[in-house]
C-alpha cells in the first residue's frame, strides 16, 4: 500500500515505513539510542530528500526522547540543571547548524557534508566503542578487572565560572557543557540525529558526569534540541514531511518496546560491541560511497527558490 | 466605412478559403485536472480527438499526429562529481533557467520520418529541441565560469538522462494510434514523482511533413485534500507547521511511555 507524501512529494510503501521504523525503533531500544544516526541514512536511501530527511527525523527523535525523558524522570536521573546548561548550547548549535544546512544546500554540497561527517563520526566512535567493548570481554573472561581512568583532575577544572550540579555531584565551569551542547547541536541539525551518540561518552570522559544521570540528562537535552531543530527546519526549509513523521513515530514505538526487552536477555559489554559493529558497518558503508565512482558523474536539483 | 467594407470582405474571403486550405483538429483529455491525494501512485492521461477533412475528397495519406505534453518551467541545476583527494565531490555546475519538469512527446510514426528535423526545431518538438534558456555555468567556488560548447553539451545530455531515468521524459513513436481515417487517441503516463503545476497537451496535425494545425489544452495537476492542507501549511505558516508536527511528535512519545507505564 502507497502512501504519497506531501512535502517530499513522492509515494512510499506505507509498509516499508513502518518496518523501517519499527527496525530502527527495536536498535534503539535495544542499546538506549535515538537511532536517528541510523534512520537518516534510510530515508535518503529510499531516495527522500536530505533536507527532508533530516527535518523530518528531528521530530521524531522528539518523539523518542520524550518517551525516554519520561522513563527517566519517574527514576529522578536526570540533572536538570546540566540538562539546562547543555540546553543552552545546543540551543545555540542548532540554530548555526540549520545555517551551515542551508548554506551548504545552496552550493550543492549537503549531500556530502552529511556523508562525511557520518562516516567521520560512526567511524571514530565505532572503533573507540569497539577496542573498550572488546577489553572489557576480555577483561571479564580473564576475571581482571579493567583499568580505572585516573587524573580526576584535568584542565576542566582550570576554567572559570564553576557552578554546582548537585545532583551529578560536581563543581566545574559552565564552559565545557555548553562547548560540548553547542558542538551537538550543531551536528543534530547538520545530520537529523539526537546526537546521544556524542553526547553521552562526552558526559562520561570529559565532564565525568556520574552513568545514572548521563542517559536520562542526555534524554532531556534532546527533546529541547531536536524540537527546536524540527521547528527550524519546517521554518527555513519547509522540510518537515508530518504524514513521514507520523509512520516512523508509530513504527518506532512498536520497534522500541520489543528492543527493551531483547536487550534484557544480553549482556551489557556484548550489547555494546554489537552496537559498535553497527555503526562500523553503516560507517562503511557510506565512505565507499564516497570513494566509489558514481554511476552517473551529473545530478540533477531543482533550484530552491530564495525567499 | 470603406475600411470596414474591406475588413468584412477580408473575413467573408478568409471563411471561404480556410476550409478549403487545410483540415483541422478537433480534440479532448480524459482529464484537465488531476487532483494528487494520499494515495496517488501515478496515473495516465488519454487525448483523444479527430480530424475534420475539409477538402472533399481528399485523403489522409501522410497525415501525421504528434502529441505534446509539457509541464511547468522552472530553473534547474545539474552538477557534475569529481574526484576531489579520492573523494566525488560535486564540481562543476550549470544552471538553466527553465526546464520543463515534464516532457512526453507521442507520435503516429518515429519522429524522424514525421518532418525534417529543421521543421521540428523549429517547433520546438520533441525532447533534443526544448530550449532551457541562457545557462549560467559554475565552478565549485561559485565563480561563474564559460564551459566550451561540447562540455556545456555534456550537462544538458545529463539532465535528459536524469530526467528520462526518473520517467519525467519520455518519447513515445507511435503512441497516437489512428482509428479509422480520422479518429485518433494516445495515452500519456503521469507518473507519481511528477511536479505540481500547469500543464500544456499540445497537439499538432501534419501533413507531407508540414505543420497544418496546432491545438493547445490546459492540464492543471496539483495536490489535493489533505495534501494540499498540509502543503499549504508547511509553505504559508511554517512556523505554526513546526510547532505542530514537533507538539504532536512530544504527545506521541508521552503516549506511548502512558501506555508502556500501564504494563
Amino acid at each position: 500500500m502507497q502512501i504519497y507524501l506531501p512535502i517530499a512529494e513522492l509515494p512510499v510503501s506505507i509498509l516499508t515505513i513502518l518496518a523501517m521504523g519499527a527496525a530502527v525503533g527495536f536498535l534503539s531500544g535495544m542499546f538506549g539510542i535515538g537511532g536517528g544516526f541510523l534512520m537518516t541514512p534510510l530515508l535518503i536511501f529510499l531516495g527522500i530528500p536530505p533536507a527532508v530527511a533530516v527535518g523530518t527525523q528531528a521530530t521524531q527523535i522528539v518523539a523518542s526522547s520524550v518517551t525516554g525523558a519520561l522513563a527517566h524522570l519517574a527514576r529522578n536521573s536526570i540533572d536538570f540543571k546540566m540538562g539546562g546548561v547543555l540546553l543552552g548550547g545546543g540551543m545555540l548549535g542548532s540554530l548555526s547548524g540549520i545555517y551551515i544546512f542551508k548554506l551548504l544546500s545552496n552550493i550543492g554540497q549537503i549531500d556530502l557534508a552529511i556523508s562525511v561527517v557520518y562516516v567521520l563520526f560512526l567511524g571514530v566512535i565505532g572503533a573507540m566503542m569497539m577496542v573498550e567493548s572488546v577489553q572489557a570481554i576480555r577483561a571479564a573472561r580473564g576475571g581482571a578487572t579493567p583499568k580505572k581512568r585516573s587524573g580526576h583532575h584535568s584542565w576542566i577544572h582550570g576554567l572559570p565560572l564553576k557552578m554546582r550540579f548537585r545532583r551529578s555531584k560536581l563543581y566545574i565551569s559552565v564552559i565545557p557543557p555548553i562547548l560540548i551542547g553547542y558542538f551537538v547541536g550543531t551536528l543534530s541539525a547538520i545530520m537529523g540525529v539526537g546526537g546521544g551518540f556524542i553526547l553521552i561518552p562526552a558526559m562520561i570522559y570529559i565532564l565525568r558526569m556520574p552513568t545514572n544521570v548521563v542517559i536520562g540528562t542526555s534524554f532531556f537535552q534532546i527533546v529541547f534540541v531536536a524540537a527546536l531543530t524540527g521547528v527550524m527546519h519546517a521554518v527555513e526549509n519547509q522540510a518537515v514531511d508530518i504524514v513521514l513523521a507520523f509512520l516512523l513515530v508509530i513504527g518506532g514505538v512498536v520497534g522500541a518496546q520489543y528492543g527493551v526487552r531483547a536487550a534484557e536477555k544480553m549482556p551489557a559489554e556484548q550489547l555494546r560491541a554489537l552496537l559498535a559493529a553497527l555503526l562500523l558497518l553503516i560507517g562503511l558503508r557510506l565512505g565507499y560511497e564516497l570513494i566509489s565512482p558514481p554511476e552517473d558523474l551529473y545530478s540533477v536539483t531543482e533550484v530552491q527558490v530564495m525567499k | 466605412m470603406r475600411w470596414g467594407t474591406a475588413l468584412s470582405l477580408f473575413l467573408l474571403a478568409c471563411t471561404i478559403t480556410a476550409p478549403a486550405r487545410a483540415d483541422q483538429l478537433v480534440t479532448d483529455l480524459s482529464e484537465y485536472q488531476i487532483a494528487i491525494r494520499s494515495n496517488f501512485t501515478g496515473t495516465q492521461i488519454l487525448l483523444f480527438g479527430a480530424v475534420e477533412a475539409r477538402t472533399p475528397g481528399s485523403r489522409a495519406i501522410n497525415r501525421d499526429i504528434i502529441v505534446v505534453v509539457q509541464g511547468p518551467v522552472r530553473p534547474m541545476t545539474v552538477r557534475k562529481k569529481e574526484p576531489v583527494g579520492g573523494i566525488w565531490v560535486n564540481h562543476d555546475s550549470v544552471t538553466y533557467p527553465s526546464v520543463p519538469g515534464y516532457y512526453a512527446i507521442a507520435s503516429t510514426r518515429p519522429l524522424e520520418v514525421t518532418a525534417p528535423p529543421e521543421t521540428l526545431k523549429a517547433l520546438r518538438i520533441g525532447i533534443e529541441n526544448i530550449s532551457p534558456g541562457t545557462p549560467i555555468a559554475e565552478s565549485i567556488d561559485g565563480n561563474i565560469q564559460i564551459l566550451p560548447p561540447e562540455e556545456e553539451t555534456a550537462f544538458w545530455k545529463a539532465l535528459i538522462r536524469n530526467q528520462r531515468r526518473d520517467g519525467l521524459y519520455f518519447n513515445l513513436p507511435g503512441g497516437v494510434t489512428f482509428l479509422g481515417q480520422t479518429l485518433f487517441r494516445a495515452t500519456v503516463d503521469i507518473p507519481a514523482n511528477v511536479p505540481v503545476g500547469l500543464y500544456t497537451a499540445k497537439v499538432y496535425l501534419l501533413q507531407e511533413g508540414q505543420v497544418i494545425d496546432t491545438i493547445s489544452s490546459p492540464l492543471y495537476i496539483d495536490k489535493r485534500g489533505l495534501e494540499r492542507f498540509i502543503y499549504r501549511m508547511a509553505h504559508s505558516d511554517p512556523l505554526l507547521y513546526g510547532l505542530v508536527a514537533v507538539l504532536v511528535a512530544a504527545f506521541a512519545g508521552w503516549l506511548a511511555s502512558a501506555i508502556m507505564g500501564r504494563r
